[in-house]
């Protein structure tokens, strides 16, 4: 596939959908090296699966299953927690964006939350904070509408003891 | 915090349209290969079938053209060797394709995943076990054939315990090798079904 319009479509497909590659990414890796491979290994996912793509499913539910099978299943080899890459060694395009410093704050809340649940509540979780309605994430996931309310009331729970732990310290000893 | 809270964070996590350079860097990448460990494995049965290819052809074909073709069985043998590792890497080669479906749902391709792993650690285990009580029936009978005078059957007693010790071993690496990666998708398609 090396029509150049076909190329340039995708391109702006991603370009467009990037915001959530990102996240992603960040949600499912924490070095920067590691998130830079899932990032390239999406879009391989991503081109590779894009000439098949019809328009039966909405785009958003083809780009999230694509980037949440890739990021869950996917066999990849991790590096360890400490990065052997430092970001300002890797190529300017690949650098990751960076938030204004009290966003970066923030950042770093939200995602540290998150950080604590297992992949498929992370994936749920992406889902619903991205407002997709339940019938698009059992799309998505391939559960039941009633599982998805009941997982959602759980991690909604959990997300609250974790933030009030990590706010205030609550339930730490 | 509640969820509600995350989402209006979640929300401004926005980020600013892609420069050109970003968008010649995503083009570039199409150029590339995918380095992740399933494609990685496919591109290696291809690379090392092209070079078995290479050196098993001009083998087969010097022990079937020369020596007056007094060693064509030679040639018959490689050749046969030749078809059985790409019966191998063929099957091979068919599992790691139906591995994964990254379009499809969430929880039908990690089931669809641990299926598929699950038969290619059993093909592999059975292959590489296999391998030797193969080579050791077509050594016996090579030496049976062409060399008369000795006696193979000593060496037959070594095979039980050879391909026990094989197979343990080559569960032992194969384990190691998946193991944790089929726990995790088996944790993680209970976790999906569980309520």
């Amino acid at each position: 596939m090396q029509d150049p319009a076909i190329q340039e479509a995708f391109v702006r497909l991603v370009s467009e959908h990037r915001g959530m590659l990102y996240k992603v990414c960040r949600l499912y890796c924490r070095s920067v090296a590691d998130r830079q491979d899932l990032f390239q290994e999406i879009v391989f996912q991503l081109w590779r699966s894009y000439p098949g793509f019809r328009g039966e499913a909405r785009i958003s539910t083809w780009l999230y299953r694509i980037a949440l099978n890739t990021a869950i299943t996917g066999l990849r080899k991790r590096r360890g927690l400490i990065s052997t890459v430092e970001p300002d060694q890797l190529p300017a395009e690949w650098q990751e964006f960076q938030y204004p410093a009290e966003k970066e704050e923030q950042v770093q809340l939200l995602y540290a939350a998150i950080d604590k649940l297992t992949e498929v509540e992370k994936a749920l979780t992406m889902l619903y904070l991205d407002d997709r309605s339940y019938n698009e994430m059992e799309q998505i996931l391939g559960i039941s509408q009633n599982n998805l309310r009941v997982k959602m009331n759980r991690i909604r729970d959990k997300l609250r003891k974790i933030t009030q732990a990590d706010v205030y310290g609550i339930g730490k000893s | 915090m509640e969820l509600e809270s995350l989402k209006y964070i979640w929300h401004s996590l926005e980020v600013p349209a892609p420069g050109e350079q970003e968008r010649q860097a995503l083009l570039a990448l199409l150029e590339k290969k995918s380095q992740a460990p399933v494609a990685r494995m496919r591109r290696n049965i291809i690379g090392e079938g092209i070079l078995l290819l290479v050196a098993y052809t001009p083998a087969i074909l010097i022990f079937l053209l020369g020596f007056n073709g007094r060693l064509i069985a030679i040639s018959w043998l490689f050749l046969s060797v030749l078809v059985l590792f790409f019966a191998y890497y063929y099957c091979k080669y068919r599992l790691l394709n139906k591995m994964q479906c990254p379009t499809c749902q969430l929880k039908s391709n990690l089931a669809r995943q641990v299926r598929t792993l699950k038969r290619y650690t059993r093909f592999y285990l059975l292959a590489g076990t296999g391998m030797i009580p193969l080579a050791y029936v077509v050594a016996y009978f090579i030496i049976r054939w062409k060399m008369p005078s000795v006696n193979p059957n000593p060496w037959l007693i070594l095979l039980v315990p050879i391909t026990i010790g094989t197979y343990y071993l080559n569960a032992c690496y194969i384990n190691r090798l998946y193991g944790r990666h089929i726990k995790k998708l088996q944790d993680l398609l209970q976790e999906l079904d569980s309520e």
